[in-house]
Order: structure tokens, then C-alpha cells, then sequence
């Protein structure tokens, strides 16, 4: 598979990011809870490369960590929801009517409510757990995958290709990898690029809301929020939050490549 | 007799690629002009090219004389439905997919003949009853049949008055008796003014009279009366073409077939989409026999191959395999759209490999087959997107005689390929299989097609 | 037809078991003993004992059977009996009927602003191609990597708190709908008119919109009778799509701008974990979702009829 130009560019800034998250958090010397009170509110300096909080947290420790617990939540429910919505989505049509007729239930009742509904409901039973958002937005994402998948499944089973090898004696796992697998991978890989984008823009929204991931942990979401207080004092401080989100957002949506 | 449409030296290029070359004729009043040639010669821009409807990204050089003026693009576009109008090549397409067939037509004189409501009403209905579609002036164009839509089209087309027509293979995917009423309607309509048409079918040159002129990959090579040229072509590419059309292919060497019995259809009926397609169809395949399918499109010509083959269920009757020494696997299909009925994730070659390796097959039988279907040994390495139509069929031919099938069908197998191109593959098809002592069923849209290949000739209706 | 009605009533009714099994299952979950908690936040901490609490208990069927518990919770869910509010003690159903109100008004308001945003660019966008072209498309990318809460933020930190044309946040006068709808229009804007410019530039290229014109119509004639409606197809087929980005871009506008609306009224019951606002706000999201969403199958049927034909 190529990547475009632009591809590339949204692959570079979301590795940048990475880095930037996994060297923050082993090499910065400050945790994200540890205060120090006689630096409140600082600007960027040699200490504090990206400043402190009203707390006088390390900004560069808590934006790694939040950044960290983004790509987590993000790549865990991308590969979460996208093997299970392809596999449910090729056994639906490959199993028969009954199979098919029950997954198009299941799928009727998820799509019945706005997909942060669920999650926020989820959010409601156990506040703050990192793994309850993990399996709501998951529960949430595979459903798209899963429609996707069907459909072109649902025109390589009819084609005159698969028809053949069919007739010819491959078996199985032969029309899967030659005919269905090449013919899904494209728009699953796109789904996987929105849905990272849309997983970490979900946690986000929660914490914005106060719902989220709890305090003292940092989430970039959680910290817009506390940090708005303060945009006139330290408006340096309440960007970085935001710019983050976006950055993440739109490499996620050039890495993308196509329009969902 | 005046000259309608005077081209001169028109030709298109994109970048510097030439995709039509310099091309110059007269279209004189009441005498219709030919353009003969196969697809993809560039012909299909020609059309386009004379009515100004080129794409942006494509050149136009060379002078448009209509009607005695030179004109430009936007004067030529000034003459649109009211002098000159260009029939779409494929009317379901051309035709607002949303609309019903009747307004359709009478927007055309309510919105540039300038008609008032009740007298655009008349015009339209005299129109549709005039072809025959008083009927079906309610329906979407896509409840309307290839041949229906058709007319449709070229009703609504020349309703403001143009009687300089532009067909660009106005016929493409009809079946034969609805074509002649396409070239019949067309000349009518033509009446008074002139008729181009852009066409790979020789019959449609023959019926159309007037003059003709025969391209051959974007450049001239014969022009004169049709009559004349097509009776004696002076050029090889005319007389090659001439000869690629099933009426005037050598009469089939008829070999007498064997008594082993392969296959015996008993009185089989075919339901799809709950309407019965054919009912008590009684039929025995022998090895080596080459059966002819024929019919119009919808008849279950396709669907019949496929219940032979077991793909499609049948609605009554009785069938029997009586090769018992057969495997599934040499009950096989070649597809009408070469392209579709392979995975283009992979080259060639590796579709080979996977063949070789399920069922332990001999490599060194697919040199001389590759010879013998005249497949260049480089083809192998690309994908099947990247090579002809006529290379992939003869390619899929290959693929299935590796397996020594005992029964073939083969769904109009060349019906996507230009005439020379399919004459090669439908022989060489009858040939191996007839080598190799496989049953063939050929389905195809052409009575003489079928009529100068088959041993057995079922039609449907 | 009757396929489309009997799959959105099919929703309707999942969505109301649905939301009522998840509220169940929260209000058992609750940590402590539920009716002191419960008991606390009606009646205040200083008036709770234990025969506040049993009478808590009884009416929320805290000592049933789990089973008879649930059973009585979807009962009473299906006679609207949605109960009253832990934390203020009203009927939730009044707060949710007046919480969904100022939702309408946002989501109308920012629809509208939506669509007279996104068609005309997009149908410029689709007309004249480049330059203007990969500028929109340049700028929709651009607002569509930032969160609908980022752009609020933003728009508050520059329109409200730095030029001070507009209130923070509250509701009541015109002037505090102006922030909340622009944000939400701008966010759906962004993603809408690519769709219209997508779907125009097909139409554009269609053979049969070229087919019109040789016809002898016009341009302005060919766009009126052959382009609106094909163009409008996709349109409002994504619309019901958009839906989704809609409820939640008011979920999170309402909290944002403090929006007295249903979004609001959510987030805020979960985080004070009062249930049966959680269950009757969840509850009109859900229902007035597959409403809506009905909606949009009927207009998708009416602009093209040709599915339910054949």
C-alpha cells in the first residue's frame, strides 16, 4: 500500500507526537501530580519547558501523559472495533440469512442512539474508568466497520471473480485473502484513521464535560477545562491543550487520505 | 444539395498526445455519413469535439464549418436542439434519472420551443405515440428498456428541431431487432437535415447507405460510398472488419460429435425475481459439442448457464450430470466483462501459481497453451487491469482448459471485445474445446454468431 | 415503506429499553446505601433518617427482587412515569419537556445557519473549481480537525471575553443564541459542504445534466430542472447521517455555553449522578433521534421515489 504525500504528513506529525509523548514521560523529571507551588502559572522557562499549571504542575509531564493516554485510548479501540466489525461484517454475509439477520438487529439497536449518548451512559456507571470509555467507544465504532465491510463484501461475494475461484476449488480462506481482503483493506484503513480521530476526540469531549477521565490525571479534554480559568493570565497554557487535540485530529484525518 | 457540417483537419490532443487524428469531411443535406472503426480509436471524441463538448483538459485544433459558417464553440453552442444535437451513447445514462420519460421531453418544448403548457402537453404525446412509448411516458428511465430509453432519448433530443444528428453508437447494447428500429427512427428524424454516425458495427454502415469512412486507429484509410466500399473494400482493415462480423464468418466445419452424453436438461424452468424467465426447456449436451444459447437480453440466456452450472436454482425440471468421472471443479464459466471475473490484487502469473499449486497441476502444460492462445510471455507480470479485454479472455481460457474442463459456458464471451479481437477468441474458444473434448454452451445476443459456431442452437424467447 | 416505518418503530422501542436497562443498572450500581444517598440529596443532609430512607426505598423498589425491580422500572418507563429529580426533587418529566425546547431552538437555529453556509459554497466550490476549490476544501479541513468544543472555546475567547460582542454563556436574549448556533453551524458546515460540493460536481458532470444542455436548455434552466434535485439526493441522505454529529455537537455547545438544553441537562445529571434526569434526558435524545431520523427517510423517499417503485 503507497501513501500519498499527505498521507505521509498526517503518518509524521502523529509519530512527532509520540515521541514527543513517550520521551516527556520517561525523561521529564517532574510527575504530573507533583506540585510546586512557588512556580504558579509560569511561562515556559529552562525548568519548565512548557511552563506550569495553577498548581504548579510540570505542563510538559502532563501534556505527555495526556497525549500518551490519547494514542492508548485511540489505537486500542481503532484495533478493538475495526477486527471486530470486519469479521462480524464478512461472516454476515458469508453465514447466511440467520447470522446476518441478527447482527442487522444488534447493529439497529447501537444505531438507535447518537454514539456520545452511549458513551456518556457508560461514563455515568463508572466514572472516570479508563476502561469502561475504552469498551463503550469501541462498542460504538465497530458498528461502522461492520456496515462498511457488509456492503462490499456483499458485491465481491456476487462478482464473477470470487464466483470463479469459487468454481475453480479454492477454499475459504483463499477468496478471503484474494478477493475480499484486498477489496475491504482500503476502506477499512480509512475507517481505522477516522475512528482513532474520533476516539480521541470522544475522551475529550467527556473530560471536557467533567465526565471523563477524573483529576489529578491529565487528559487533554479535562485540561481545556481547568485551564480556561486562566486563558488571560496564561493564555500559552490553555493553548496547549487545544492545539494538541487538533494537531492529533488532523493527522489522524490526512493520514486518512480519503473522505470518510 | 448544401453542406450541413464542413470539418476541416479537426483533430484532439491532450498535453501533446494526439487522441484523434487531423480528420476532414462534408456532411452534405439527405445524405448520411458513416464513420467506421473500432472502439478506442478516438472516434468517440469526434462527436463531442464538433458540438464543443470536449472536456476541459483536452485540445481542439482544425476548423467546424455548420450550416456554411465557420463558427466557434459558443456560436456552435447557440445551435444546440434547435440545428445540431448529439445522441448520447448510452441513453440510460443520459436520460435525468429522476424524472419521468414524458417531462422530459416536454421541457424541451416548454423551455426553448417556447410552447404554452397544453400545446407542449399534445406535441409530447403525439411524440411518444409516434415511437411507441405512450405506454411508458410515466416511467424513470430506469423502469425503461436499453431499446425504450433509446428512443426516448433521440425524441426528446430533436423535439426543438434539430435535424443535424450526431450519433455516436447509438445502437451500443442492443439487441439486433431493436437496432434496426434505432437506425430506422434515426433516419426519420434526420429527415431534411443529416445524419453523422459513429459506429464499430458494419451492420449499421450497411443499413445506413449514404457515405462511409473507415479509421483505423484514429487515421483514415478508405472513404467513398458505402455501398461500394463495403461490397468491395479496397483497404485490409475494411476488408478485416468486413470479415469479423459473425454473417460473414466460413461456415463451420461441422464435426460430428460424440455419443458420450455429458449433460441432460429435462424440462427446466427458471424463476427470477418471482417471474418465470422459461419454462420446459429440454436439451442433452454431448463431449465435444459446441451448444448455441440465443435470445433477446432478459430472455434467461445467461441464467440458463448459470442453473447448469448449478449456480442458480432451478424453478422445475430435471438435470443430470452424466460425466460421473468429473470433478466440480471442470464445470467452469468464462464471464462476459473479462476484467471482473479476476482479482486484480494480483499479477497473472500468481493466479496461475495458486491454480498449479491446488491441484498439483502440471507447470509445463502452460508454455504451449500460452503459444497456442497467442499470450505474449510478458503478460504474465502484470494484473488484469493492465492488459486487453481479448489477452484477458484468451488468458481465462487458458486458466480453464488447465483444468480439463468437460463442460464450459461461456456467457457471451466476446461481447465486450471489437469484432476482429472477438472473431480470434471465439474461434480459438470452439477450436480447444473441441481439441480437448469439452463441452461448450456459447450464450450470445447474435443469431449469426451462433449460427456459424454451434452444433446445437437452443432459443429462447 | 412499511419496511423503513417498522425498522425506525423497532428503534423506538430499543432505544426506550435500551436507555431504561442502563439506568436500571446504574441506579444498582450505586456505591453506599442508595436510599440515604438518594434520601440526602432530596431532602438535604440535615433531614435524613432512617424513615426518609425507607420511604426512598419503597418508592424506588431499592428492597425488591432485582428482577421485580426491573420489571417495575420499565413499566413505570413505558406509562412516562420518569419520576422526580434526586437533586431539585421536580418532576423530571417538566424539566426534560423544558430542557428540550432550548435544544430545538439550538439545533434549529444552528441548522439553518448550516445549510446557508455549506450549499452555496459547496455549489460554488463544485462551479468554479480551483483556485476557490482547494481554498473552501482547505479551510472545511482545517475546521474539521478541531473539536465542535475547540471552535466554541475559541469563538467565546475572541467574540465574548476579548471584543465582547457577545455574552459568555446563559440563554434568553437573541444575542446568547448568536455563539452556541454559529458554533454548531460552523462545525456541521464544515463537513456538509463537501457533500454538496461532491455531489454538485457529479451532477455537473453527469452525461444526462450535458444531455439537457444539448438538448437546448439553458444552463440556468438545465441546473433548475435536472441539477437541484439529483444534487440534493446525497444531500439530504447525509443530513440523517449528520444527525449524529448534530446531537453531539449540542452536547457539548449546551455545556460549554451553559445552554439550558437536554446536552446540558445530561452532562450535568451524570455528573451529579442523578438518574432519573440521566434516564429522562437520555431518553428524549434517543426517541427525538430516531424521530428525526424518520424524518429524513420520508424526505430521502419523496426527492427520489425510484427505490420504492421498483
Amino acid at each position: 500500500m503507497t501513501l500519498r504525500a499527505s498521507q505521509w504528513a498526517g503518518l509524521s506529525l502523529l509519530i512527532g507526537l509520540m515521541l514527543f509523548s513517550v520521551l516527556g514521560i520517561t525523561l521529564s523529571p517532574y510527575s504530573i501530580s507533583q506540585q510546586d507551588l512557588n512556580a504558579i502559572l509560569v511561562p515556559p522557562n529552562a525548568d519548565h519547558w512548557l511552563g506550569t499549571d495553577h498548581f504548579g504542575r510540570s505542563m510538559l509531564s502532563r501534556m505527555a501523559h495526556a497525549i500518551g493516554l490519547s494514542f492508548a485510548l485511540g489505537i486500542l479501540c481503532v484495533v478493538t472495533s475495526a477486527l471486530l466489525g470486519t469479521a462480524l461484517g464478512v461472516t454476515a454475509v458469508w453465514a447466511g440469512k440467520r447470522v446476518d439477520q441478527a447482527l442487522a438487529i444488534l447493529v439497529n439497536i447501537l444505531l438507535a442512539l447518537p454514539g456520545l449518548v452511549i458513551v456518556l451512559l457508560f461514563a455515568a456507571i463508572a466514572p472516570g474508568s479508563f476502561w469502561v470509555l475504552y469498551i463503550a467507544i469501541s462498542l460504538v465504532q465497530w458498528v461502522e466497520y461492520f456496515r462498511v465491510t457488509r456492503a462490499i463484501t456483499q458485491g465481491v461475494i456476487q462478482s464473477p471473480a470470487r464466483q470463479s475461484s469459487n468454481m475453480m476449488g479454492f477454499g475459504t480462506w483463499y477468496q478471503f485473502k484474494r478477493h475480499i481482503w484486498p477489496a475491504i483493506a482500503p476502506s477499512v484503513f480509512t475507517l481505522a484513521a477516522f475512528g482513532g480521530a474520533n476516539a480521541i476526540l470522544t475522551m475529550a469531549s467527556l473530560g471536557f464535560v467533567y465526565v471523563g477521565i477524573q483529576p489529578p490525571l491529565a487528559e487533554l479534554g479535562l485540561m481545556t477545562v481547568e485551564l480556561f480559568p486562566f486563558y488571560s493570565e496564561a493564555p500559552w497554557l490553555l493553548a496547549q491543550p487545544l492545539v494538541v487535540i487538533a494537531l492529533m485530529v488532523f493527522g489522524f484525518h490526512l493520514l486518512a487520505g480519503k473522505r470518510a | 444539395m448544401r453542406d450541413m457540417l464542413k470539418v476541416t483537419n479537426l483533430a484532439v490532443y491532450v498535453d501533446d498526445v494526439c487522441l484523434l487524428e487531423p480528420i476532414s469531411f462534408r456532411l452534405r443535406e439527405g445524405e448520411p455519413l458513416t464513420i467506421l472503426g473500432q472502439t478506442g480509436s478516438g472516434k468517440s471524441l469526434l462527436a463531442q469535439a464538433i458540438m464543443g463538448l470536449l472536456p476541459d483538459e483536452l485540445r481542439l485544433v482544425g476548423q467546424v464549418e455548420v450550416l456554411g459558417n465557420v463558427l466557434s464553440l459558443a456560436e456552435r453552442r447557440a445551435l444546440w436542439g434547435r440545428e445540431m444535437v448529439m445522441l448520447p451513447q448510452e441513453p440510460w445514462h443520459a436520460l435525468d434519472p429522476l424524472m419521468k420519460g414524458h417531462d422530459q421531453v416536454k421541457e424541451v418544448y416548454q423551455l426553448v420551443q417556447g410552447d404554452d403548457k397544453a400545446s407542449a402537453e399534445h406535441k409530447t404525446r403525439l411524440d411518444l405515440a409516434h415511437v411507441g412509448l405512450t405506454e411508458n411516458g410515466h416511467k424513470r428511465p430506469g423502469q425503461l428498456s436499453g431499446g425504450m430509453a433509446q428512443r426516448l432519448a433521440i425524441t426528446a433530443a430533436t423535439a426543438a428541431g434539430a435535424n443535424l444528428i450526431l450519433a455516436d453508437e447509438p445502437t451500443k447494447g442492443l439487441d439486433v431487432t431493436r437496432r434496426d428500429d434505432i437506425v430506422r427512427l434515426l433516419q426519420a428524424r434526420a429527415e431534411g437535415g443529416s445524419l453523422l454516425t459513429i459506429t464499430h458495427d458494419v451492420a449499421i454502415a450497411h443499413q445506413l447507405a449514404g457515405r462511409l469512412m473507415v479509421i483505423k486507429g484514429g487515421a483514415l484509410v478508405e472513404e467513398g460510398d458505402a455501398q461500394q466500399i463495403l461490397n468491395q473494400p479496397k483497404d485490409d482493415y475494411t476488408k478485416a472488419l468486413i470479415a469479423a462480423e459473425p454473417k460473414q464468418w466460413p461456415k463451420p466445419r461441422l464435426a460430428e460429435v460424440g455419443n458420450t452424453l455429458v449433460l441432460e436438461a429435462d424440462k427446466l424452468a427458471i424463476e427470477r425475481g418471482g417471474r418465470t424467465l422459461f419454462k420446459d426447456i429440454s436439451f442433452s449436451v454431448h463431449q465435444d459439442e459446441v451448444v448455441g444459447v440465443v435470445g433477446d437480453s432478459g430472455c434467461g440466456k445467461s441464467s440458463l448457464g448459470d442453473a447448469l452450472l448449478g449456480l442458480l436454482p432451478l424453478q422445475q425440471g430435471h438435470l443430470n450430470r452424466l460425466s460421473s468421472a468429473s470433478k466440480p471443479y471442470q464445470w467452469l464459466k468464462l464471464y462476459q466483462d473479462p476484467p471482473s471475473a479476476f482479482t486484480s490484487s494480483v499479477s497473472l502469473q500468481q493466479l496461475l501459481d495458486d491454480l498449479v499449486q491446488l491441484h498439483h497441476l502440471d507447470q509445463s502444460r502452460i508454455a504451449p497453451l500460452m503459444a497456442r492462445l497467442s499470450l505474449p510471455e510478458g503478460i504474465l507480470e502484470r494484473n488484469c487491469l493492465s492488459v486487453s479485454g481479448g489477452e484477458l479472455q484468451r488468458f481465462a481460457i487458458l486458466r480453464a482448459l488447465l483444468l480439463d474442463p468437460v463442460f464450459l459456458f461461456a456467457d457471451e464471451p466476446t461481447s465486450r471485445l471489437d469484432p476482429i479481437t472477438a472473431q480470434e477468441v471465439t474461434q480459438l474458444l470452439v477450436e480447444l474445446a473441441r481439441e480437448t473434448g469439452c463441452a461448450v454452451l456459447l450464450v450470445s445476443h447474435d443469431p449469426d454468431l451462433v449460427s456459424k459456431t454451434c452444433d446445437q442452437v437452443i432459443r429462447l424467447s | 415503506m412499511k419496511a423503513l416505518l417498522l425498522k425506525r418503530l423497532l428503534q423506538l422501542i430499543t432505544v426506550v429499553w435500551g436507555v431504561g436497562t442502563l439506568t436500571f443498572v446504574l441506579m444498582r450500581s450505586l456505591p453506599g446505601d442508595m436510599a440515604y444517598r438518594i434520601a440526602a440529596s432530596r431532602y438535604g443532609q440535615d433531614n435524613v433518617n432512617s424513615d426518609a430512607a425507607a420511604l426512598v426505598r419503597e418508592e424506588l423498589g431499592l428492597n425488591q427482587h432485582p428482577l421485580e425491580a426491573y420489571w417495575h422500572w420499565l413499566t413505570d418507563l413505558l406509562q412516562f412515569n420518569l419520576g422526580n429529580s434526586m437533586v431539585s426533587g421536580l418532576p423530571v418529566i417538566e424539566s426534560v419537556q423544558h430542557m428540550l425546547g432550548h435544544s430545538m431552538l439550538l439545533a434549529f437555529a444552528g441548522l439553518m445557519v448550516s445549510i446557508l453556509i455549506a450549499i452555496p459554497l459547496g455549489l460554488l466550490s463544485a462551479w468554479r473549481g480551483n483556485p476557490l476549490d482547494s481554498v473552501l476544501m482547505g479551510l472545511s479541513s482545517a475546521i474539521r480537525a478541531m473539536p465542535v468544543f475547540v471552535i466554541g472555546v475559541l469563538f467565546v475567547l475572541l467574540f465574548a471575553l476579548h471584543l465582547g460582542w457577545f455574552p459568555v454563556a446563559g440563554y434568553g436574549t437573541f444575542a446568547h443564541l448568536v455563539l452556541p448556533a454559529v458554533t454548531l453551524a460552523l462545525s456541521l458546515a464544515a463537513v456538509s459542504n463537501r457533500v454538496v460540493r461532491d455531489s454538485a460536481k457529479q451532477t455537473f458532470r453527469a452525461a444526462f445534466y450535458q444531455f439537457s444542455k444539448v438538448k437546448g436548455l439553458s444552463t440556468w434552466q438545465t441546473f433548475q430542472r435536472h441539477g437541484v434535485r439529483n444534487i440534493a439526493v446525497p444531500v439530504v441522505a447525509f443530513f440523517g447521517i449528520q444527525l449524529v454529529s448534530m446531537i453531539e455537537g449540542i452536547v457539548m455547545i449546551e455545556s460549554l455555553f451553559s445552554w439550558p438544553g437536554i446536552g446540558h441537562g445530561l452532562a450535568h445529571a451524570i455528573f451529579a449522578r442523578d438518574i432519573p434526569v440521566i434516564q429522562g434526558a437520555a431518553l428524549a435524545m434517543g426517541v427525538v433521534f430516531v424521530l428525526l431520523n424518520t424524518l429524513v427517510d420520508l424526505l430521502c423517499l419523496w426527492i427520489d421515489p425510484r427505490g420504492v417503485e421498483q
